[in-house]
């Protein structure tokens, strides 16, 4: 039975197709568009899945999109009238937006696609969350809490799950808490007033408080009041995401937390102003943590249960997870790789199968490599065609030239296999660096990543090594597998790993097992030989602004680009030529050329 | 012609610190539409080409957002309060419309001479303009020197890869050019017919169903709402 599994129109559209009740292939259009957090039809994610699976639209069995187009438009137009006359500048906007294609989607599905509407189903957005964390981790019964900004009304879910190995699956929602309530709008509300992006910079909130200490949580806890059930009620006055699309929070927002931070100034954490940004940020994230604690704890009592499946983009917040695993009562905690939208896609496809279809259980491959695979002799070529320097290597003298490349100090662009499901590089589409000094981190963030310098670097580290260098609690290797938890840096290995410990001693580490990455685990191995430590500085492989490389090509144009010593694609290592070559040969060009 | 309208948009600060936001998101978004061109392009000599020439866009990007940022420190603009990058140019992509993957390298070669091409001729004025902010005029002027050497490379190579018909594919990036423009004056004026009609229909029809929706909003509790079992068990509903 083959099924497809659409996410769309939001931001950050995916397809994943499921064959047999296995996914194989899962990608977002973001990676194949170019164009970050591309929100539109995934017309190229279809034809990549479809493509590696050797199969035309007509022999798909359903195709699910991962929400209800009607029932998210009944909240728009339910708030738009809630808020009148207010919404006024809001309404054209908002019924132009639905009414021009979002609420379309069968027939929009089966034009694209040319399949019969019959077979395009719906899911409930937060019912494909539920299922993309359960139904994806190594768990048969598990409690499921989902929380994310809003989906078609539900902006937080709890319930249970449970599946048989080739047997019936159930995934039940006790309760929910709905639109405007929202702990993703609370914090995006922050990431707003703190002059990031909504829905793309929350990460830099969580990164940026901690630099400052939560003394406005009284402040936010106005915000956001407990309800006498034990969910959480936000104080709309202080709001306005309800109200209009131009501005989240309210002038009363404004009287309390003091003006909003101008998005083109840089955060100066030497100065009052940037002390109290961060301040703001570690407030919302300490209340953030606490309100979801107290709700796993009673959902934990409820249910008796062990493991807890998160999903939704709150799931994103590392910091918040590892809290949750220390204090929710659950021994362990399963977070998908891609536990936003765009991992939507795959829950509900698998929905589909194991609860629409009654398909039987199955054990699925436990990885996020879902996407297109690099060729590393088309980057040969490509380099070569350019002039650079490339090599094509044996498995081994590759890992053990990378691995003297990484300890005298490059920087290695390292691309291998299948691309990463979801936002974050876990080995395949990586920027890989010696974790060792703060110079490399600033190097990363002057000449590579051009970043904010708040901003942290992830360590990935073999399992068997990972409790030597990081506080990791019992459970939570299995957080860090996708990077999905904050864990502290032992006290005794943070001079020795600057590069990738936050200012409060944590890191998001990754914790990598033989099977999941072989070749980067070798690479581990080997640098721990040269140096003592095997612990590489992992960043995802691109540019600000744009997405994760897919194609060698792309990884050779951002190469390029900024100042990655080394690129490897396959078995190619290519150096660039010096810069001492190159930019004359540039201008001589321009010369030429013109 | 248009001198004195250029002279008094780019006279006051806030519209200019407007224009050069639009301007930094616009440069790099062709940057990143270049660069693309420059990775699926077959042919070596324009891959390399089209990466110095997203470079440059890239720069002008940054030149154009530290000159906006740097306006908007000195002038306390208003600007500031709430005020998103996102807005001012919404989806804008400099070489909009352009599906770059779908391009053959002659019409990419010539949309770009052309647009460049029309760029340089609107820099040339905003530069002319600007005497009274030589920063700001500084920045255009270096700009026009990129645009210079972007208008003759795409213009040669267009002549080394279609040797016999880059004149045709000239006059058709041109009507392309044209029939795009019209789409976009359409659209926008269907988009504002749209609201406009929207909006009378708020006001004049909407009233009671608000006052519907406001008295049922103050009998909903807050706090969990349980699902009844079976809510969701249809996948053939849109609703």
């Amino acid at each position: 039975m083959n099924i497809l599994g659409i996410s769309a129109h939001y931001h950050d559209s995916a397809a994943a197709l499921v064959v047999d009740g296995v996914p194989v292939c899962a990608v977002q259009e973001e990676r194949l568009s170019r164009h970050k957090g591309d929100a539109t039809f995934p017309l190229l994610a279809v034809d990549s899945c479809l493509e590696q699976a050797g199969i035309e639209p007509e022999e798909l069995d359903a195709v699910v999109f991962y929400e209800r187009p009607m029932l998210k438009f009944d909240r728009i137009l339910t708030c738009a009238l809630r808020a009148f006359p207010q919404s006024w500048r809001a309404f054209p906007k908002a019924m132009k937006n639905s009414l021009g294609e979002k609420v379309w989607m069968r027939g929009i599905i089966a034009s694209q696609l040319g399949v019969p509407g019959r077979k395009v189903l719906f899911t409930e957005h937060h019912q494909s969350h539920a299922a993309a964390a359960f139904l994806t981790a190594p768990t048969h019964r598990a409690a499921i809490m989902t929380a994310d900004a809003v989906g078609e009304w539900v902006t937080l879910s709890v319930g249970d799950g449970e599946r048989v190995q080739n047997g019936p699956t159930r995934i039940r929602s006790f309760r929910e808490i709905r639109f405007p309530h929202s702990l993703g709008m609370l914090y995006s509300t922050f990431t707003a007033y703190l002059g990031f992006k909504v829905n793309e910079d929350e990460y830099k909130v969580m990164g940026l408080a901690a630099y400052g200490r939560p003394t406005l949580v009284d402040q936010v806890r106005k915000l956001i009041g407990r309800t006498p059930d034990g969910a959480f009620a936000l104080d709309l006055n202080y709001f306005e995401f309800h109200t209009t699309a131009e501005r989240s929070y309210s002038s009363r927002f404004v009287e309390l937390f003091g003006p909003p931070r101008n998005p083109y100034e840089p955060i100066d954490l030497e100065t009052a102003e940037g002390q109290r940004f961060a301040d703001c940020a570690a407030s919302v994230q300490r209340v953030l943590e606490d309100t979801l604690v107290e709700i796993a704890r009673a959902l934990h009592q409820e249910t008796g249960l062990e493991d807890l499946c998160l999903g939704g983009g709150v799931a994103l917040n590392g910091v918040a997870n590892a809290r949750l695993l220390a204090e929710s009562g659950f021994e362990r905690i399963f977070v998908p790789p891609a536990p936003g939208d765009a991992g939507c896609a795959i829950g509900a496809a698998l929905y589909c199968d194991r609860i629409h279809f009654g398909n039987p259980d199955r054990d699925l491959p436990d990885h996020p490599f879902w996407g297109p695979s690099v060729d590393g002799s088309e980057l040969a070529r490509l380099a070569r065609e350019d002039g650079h320097f490339a090599m094509e290597l044996e498995e081994r003298a590759l890992i053990d030239q990378i691995a003297n490349d990484l300890v005298a100090g490059h920087i290695v662009g390292w691309m291998e296999g299948a691309l990463e499901f979801g936002p974050r590089a876990l080995g395949h589409r990586s920027i890989l660096a010696a974790p060792h000094t703060t110079e490399m981190r600033d190097r990363l963030n002057r000449e590579i990543k051009y970043r904010e310098a708040f901003r942290p670097f992830a360590p990935v580290v073999p399992s068997g090594a990972a409790a030597l260098y990081f506080d990791i609690p019992p459970g939570g290797e299995r957080l860090a597998r996708f990077m999905s938890g904050v864990f502290s840096v032992r006290p005794a290995w943070r001079p020795r790993l600057e590069a990738v410990t936050h200012i409060d001693g944590t890191a998001r580490v990754q914790v990598l097992e033989p099977a999941m990455a072989p070749r980067l685990h070798a690479l581990l191995e080997a640098y721990g030989e040269r140096t003592g430590i095997p612990v590489l500085l992992n960043t995802s492989f691109n540019l600000a602004g744009e997405p994760i490389v897919n194609r060698e090509v792309e990884g050779y144009s951002t190469f390029l680009r900024c100042k990655i010593d080394v690129l490897v694609a396959g078995g190619t290592r290519v150096l660039k030529r010096t810069s001492a070559t190159v930019k004359p040969e540039a201008d001589k060009l321009k010369e030429e050329v013109a | 012609m248009l001198a004195p309208v250029h002279r008094w948009i780019w006279s006051d600060t806030d519209r200019r610190i407007q224009k050069l936001l639009r301007f930094g998101e616009t440069e790099t978004d062709g940057g990143r539409d270049i660069l693309r061109a420059a990775e699926v392009t077959s042919d070596p000599l324009l891959r390399r080409l089209y990466l110095e020439h997203a470079l440059d866009e890239f720069r002008h990007g940054v030149l154009f957002r530290r000159r906006a940022a740097a306006l908007l420190k000195v002038s306390h603009s208003h600007l500031d309060s709430g005020f998103h990058g996102d807005w001012l140019a919404p989806g804008g992509h400099g070489l909009d419309d352009l599906q770059v993957d779908g391009e053959s390298d002659s019409d990419m070669l010539a949309f770009l001479h052309l647009s460049e091409k029309a760029a340089a001729s609107r820099f040339t004025v905003y530069r002319d303009v600007m005497q009274h902010d030589l920063l700001t005029r500084a920045i255009f002027e270096e700009i026009l020197h990129d645009e210079t050497f972007h208008m003759g490379y795409t213009l040669t190579q267009l002549a080394r890869v279609e040797p016999e018909r880059h004149k045709r594919h000239l006059w058709r990036a041109r009507l392309s050019r044209l029939w795009k423009a019209y789409l976009r004056l359409a659209s926008g004026l269907a988009g504002i017919m749209g609201s406009f009609l929207l909006t009378i229909q708020y006001f004049f029809l909407l009233a009671p169903f608000a006052w519907l929706a406001k008295r049922a909003a103050r009998r909903e509790c807050s706090g969990w709402t349980p699902v009844s079992p079976g809510r969701s068990d249809s996948l053939d509903r849109q609703y």
